[in-house]
């Protein structure tokens, strides 16, 4: 890997649908190793990025840089990227191992080596007990994990998440949060997070990109956006919410 | 790069080619055919029909019939799927079976069952001495509540298991009394529904031919006057009229049941509703539950009586000569040719159906509405109509008079239904997975094989079944089409009614009954251990969410 580039460039990306602007003029880098939230209300544009980041989408200009390489066209699974949905998507047909074994089943990776690279990293995210089980069988926590194991099974650099916690209970999420942090330590992989709860950017990122109706606002680190909010839109979405969730706690703790 | 960009463009232009593909073949096996029957209709055709004296007669028929078939229709269906999904009792799932039995035998058939019971020789009217007529308006219309009930049944059946219980729980608790909850809860709830299932059965029933065939006596209807317009004076301009008179209330039903669709997907997170223990209702719904399932079973008694009795009402004694009798009017050729059709529509029509179902509803774009629309046309035209049609445009062609022709009519006349429960099935799944499959580099095709089909797999059940034992039942769309070589067994049950051998008719409705519940019933075995599996799962997430 080339230190001179970025893992991820984004130069000048635009998209527009229609005469509806989406993205508009969108420029940012991520660092290896990086933990990058996206942050904004639905209808900022930031699912439309996420899936032109894996190629899901076509931008309607600007280019996307991976390692110095242009990757604006290639398909989704020769970026080295993976993604983690909203609500997982798993295959509900086949089983744990199924689903983290099939795509390299698929890739033609010989049976016995799929399986093994399978139950290592089933064993890994804790899902031992549960290899299996059908994806209907798991809790939403679970379920979380396989869609991860599935995804990193190919070794991926980078994973997307699309507001992954968006359907778990509170608990689950707290619990969440500490082991991706974990999974992110110990695979090295750059991690691009979707979200719209500020409290969840804050908690996970080492930068937080605040986005705003097309238009990227901010994009720096907690502490800096905290001290330095780039606007009112920032001062009022992020800073705000947060500090009413904070007061709301703070009058039973005194 | 600039081939992987290419490649990228392509794979959406292949989706609306086969989108457009798709498209043309059914307009061309829809639309072109009933255009062209429009275009047969002369001046001369169109006076001779109308200004005919038996046109008003058959029309003004037809309307009554019809009307009074669906209010009556609807009330009995309605109080049926009531008991059996809100009321607790035993037998629930024997009820279901024996109440949808009519569901499998032709409509000529039901007509048949009410000579055979309240004809002037039947066993009923020699039981208690009846001296009244079974033949006329009222023979039709009970004959149509037998044909049309089980459809009406199933739809109401339900409606009513996805209703959700809160709001009358809340009502109660606000202290609303029941006659209230009813008008303010249960009829807004079940208007759209209703709707729907009045414009089916009516549509079902006046297009019928085969019931007033039988038992219509002189109450002739349009159906019955096209039939032997068509069949019996090879006057296709003639019926051609009278086709385009039925299209009229097949086409309103298609438009107001297009308007009327409900967009609510709340569905999923209804509370059910406690079945009512007491001991009233529950008297009341078991015993409408056994007087519903005695009138459904009545016909296919009647069935068994003559079929196999030596001479009925003379000689009662247990005979197979009947059998041996249908055997040499060449049934088994005729059982041939039904499930060869029945075979081959179940496979052709599941297949096109899947694909179509993929493209609308997986590979979104404007082409998509156009198809979905164009292939649930042919729900707007019915049997008789299609088949008249398709006389016209093929006649004279190399497959008029193959198996091939009935094949092809009974899919494009059956396929809607079948594709809409496929559409919805794959609507239902999550709309990542091929956006996961692309991400993880696993194609089209085999998430198609591994991923799609085994999750839609007790849908594809359903729709065999359900081509399957409407091709073997039916007489509409095939009427016209059929020659001495590719006849199917159903339509020997007309020409045994021409010639008066109702002991052959019921053995033949008996061997299409039993066929159609022995690949309905494997069917469903098999579609259960699909969906045992499916319950245990629910179960866990029962556990879970306690």
């Amino acid at each position: 890997m080339n230190q001179s580039y970025s893992k991820l460039e984004i130069n000048h990306l635009n998209m527009t649908y229609g005469s509806k602007v989406i993205l508009d003029d969108i420029n940012f880098k991520v660092n290896a190793g990086e933990f990058l939230s996206v942050l904004g209300p639905s209808g900022c544009g930031k699912t439309s990025l996420l899936r032109i980041l894996i190629g899901l989408a076509k931008p309607s200009g600007g280019t996307v840089m991976k390692d110095g390489v242009d990757i604006t066209s290639a398909k989704p699974m020769e970026r080295g990227m993976g993604i983690v949905f909203q609500n997982y998507a798993l295959f509900e047909n086949m089983t744990v191992l199924g689903n983290v074994e099939y795509a390299l089943k698929v890739r033609k990776v010989d049976k016995a080596s799929a399986r093994e690279t399978a139950m290592t990293m089933i064993k890994h995210m804790g899902l031992a007990e549960h290899i299996h089980k059908k994806p209907a069988e798991l809790s939403g926590g679970q379920q979380q994990r396989v869609a991860i194991a599935r995804t990193l099974v190919l070794n991926p650099d980078i994973i997307l998440f699309d507001e992954p916690m968006s359907a778990l209970d509170v608990a689950t999420r707290l619990a969440l949060r500490d082991e991706l942090k974990d999974i992110q330590r110990e695979f090295q992989t750059t991690m691009i997070y979707i979200t719209h709860d500020q409290e969840e950017a804050f908690a996970l990122s080492d930068r937080i990109m605040v986005m705003e109706e097309a238009n990227i606002v901010q994009i720096d680190t907690p502490e800096n956006i905290i001290q330095n909010p780039a606007n009112d839109y920032v001062k009022s979405f992020v800073i705000d919410n947060i500090q009413r969730k904070i007061n709301s706690l703070a009058k039973y703790m005194r | 790069m600039k081939k992987r960009i290419t490649s990228f463009f392509s794979r959406f232009q292949n989706a609306d080619a086969a989108k457009t593909v798709i498209g043309i073949i059914f307009f061309i096996l829809v639309i072109y055919p009933v255009v062209r029957m429009l275009l047969f209709i002369d001046a001369e055709s169109l006076q001779n029909a109308i200004g005919h004296p038996s046109f008003i007669r058959g029309l003004s028929n037809s309307v009554i019939i019809a009307t009074t078939a669906t209010l009556i229709t609807i009330v009995i269906a309605y109080a049926l799927a009531w008991c059996l999904e809100r009321v607790d009792m035993k037998g629930k799932g024997l009820f279901r079976v024996v109440l949808i039995l009519p569901m499998l035998i032709p409509s000529i058939s039901h007509g048949m069952g009410l000579i055979v019971l309240f004809g002037n020789n039947g066993i009923i009217t020699n039981f208690l001495n009846l001296t009244t007529s079974i033949y006329g308006r009222w023979g039709v219309i009970c004959g149509s509540i037998m044909y049309a009930f089980p459809v009406a049944f199933l739809m109401f059946a339900d409606v009513l298991k996805y209703e959700d219980a809160a709001p009358y729980e809340a009502a109660s608790i606000l202290g609303i009394p029941k006659h209230r909850q009813l008008a303010s809860i249960s009829m807004p709830f079940l208007r759209k529904p209703l709707i729907s299932i009045a414009f089916s059965v009516f549509t079902m029933i006046i297009t019928d031919y085969g019931v007033p065939l039988m038992v219509g006596g002189n109450d002739i209807t349009i159906p019955v006057i096209m039939y032997q317009e068509v069949i019996g004076q090879l006057n296709f301009p003639k019926g051609a009229v009278y086709g385009v008179v039925l299209l009229v209330p097949a086409l309103i039903a298609f438009v107001v049941d297009i308007l009327n669709k409900d967009h609510a997907n709340s569905r999923y997170d209804t509370r059910s509703f406690v079945l009512i223990q007491k001991p009233a209702t529950r008297a009341f719904a078991y015993t409408t539950c056994v007087v519903g399932s005695l009138l459904a079973v009545l016909p296919i008694f009647a069935f068994v009586c003559i079929g196999f009795a030596k001479k009925y009402p003379i000689d009662l004694s247990l005979t197979m000569a009947n059998i041996q009798k249908t055997l040499n009017m060449g049934a088994i050729d005729y059982l041939l040719n039904s499930v060869i059709i029945a075979i081959g529509v179940s496979i052709i029509g599941t297949a096109v159906s899947f694909i179509t179902a993929y493209l609308t509803a997986r590979m979104k774009s404007q082409l998509s509405k156009f198809l979905h629309l164009i292939s649930i046309t042919s729900a707007a035209v019915p049997g008789i109509v299609l088949g008249l049609a398709y006389v016209i445009v093929f006649k004279g062609s190399f497959i008029y008079g193959t198996l091939v022709i009935l094949i092809m009519v009974n899919v494009i006349h059956f396929i809607a239904s079948p594709y809409l429960m496929m559409y919805n099935s794959m609507n239902k799944l999550n709309e990542n997975l091929e956006a996961v499959g692309e991400t993880l580099g696993i194609g089209r095709l085999r998430m198609i094989m591994d991923v799609f089909i085994p999750q839609v797999r007790s849908t594809i059940i359903e729709m065999v079944s359900y081509f399957f034992v409407n091709s073997m039942m039916t007489i509409s769309a095939v009427s016209f089409l059929v020659t001495t070589r590719n006849k199917p067994i159903a339509l020997m049950i007309n020409q045994f009614e021409a010639q008066m051998q109702l002991e052959c008719a019921a053995i033949v409705s008996l061997t299409i009954l039993c066929v159609n519940l022995i690949i309905k019933g494997t069917l469903q075995i098999v579609a259960k251990r699909t969906s045992i599996r499916k319950y245990e799962v629910n179960q866990n997430d029962f556990q879970e969410a306690v």
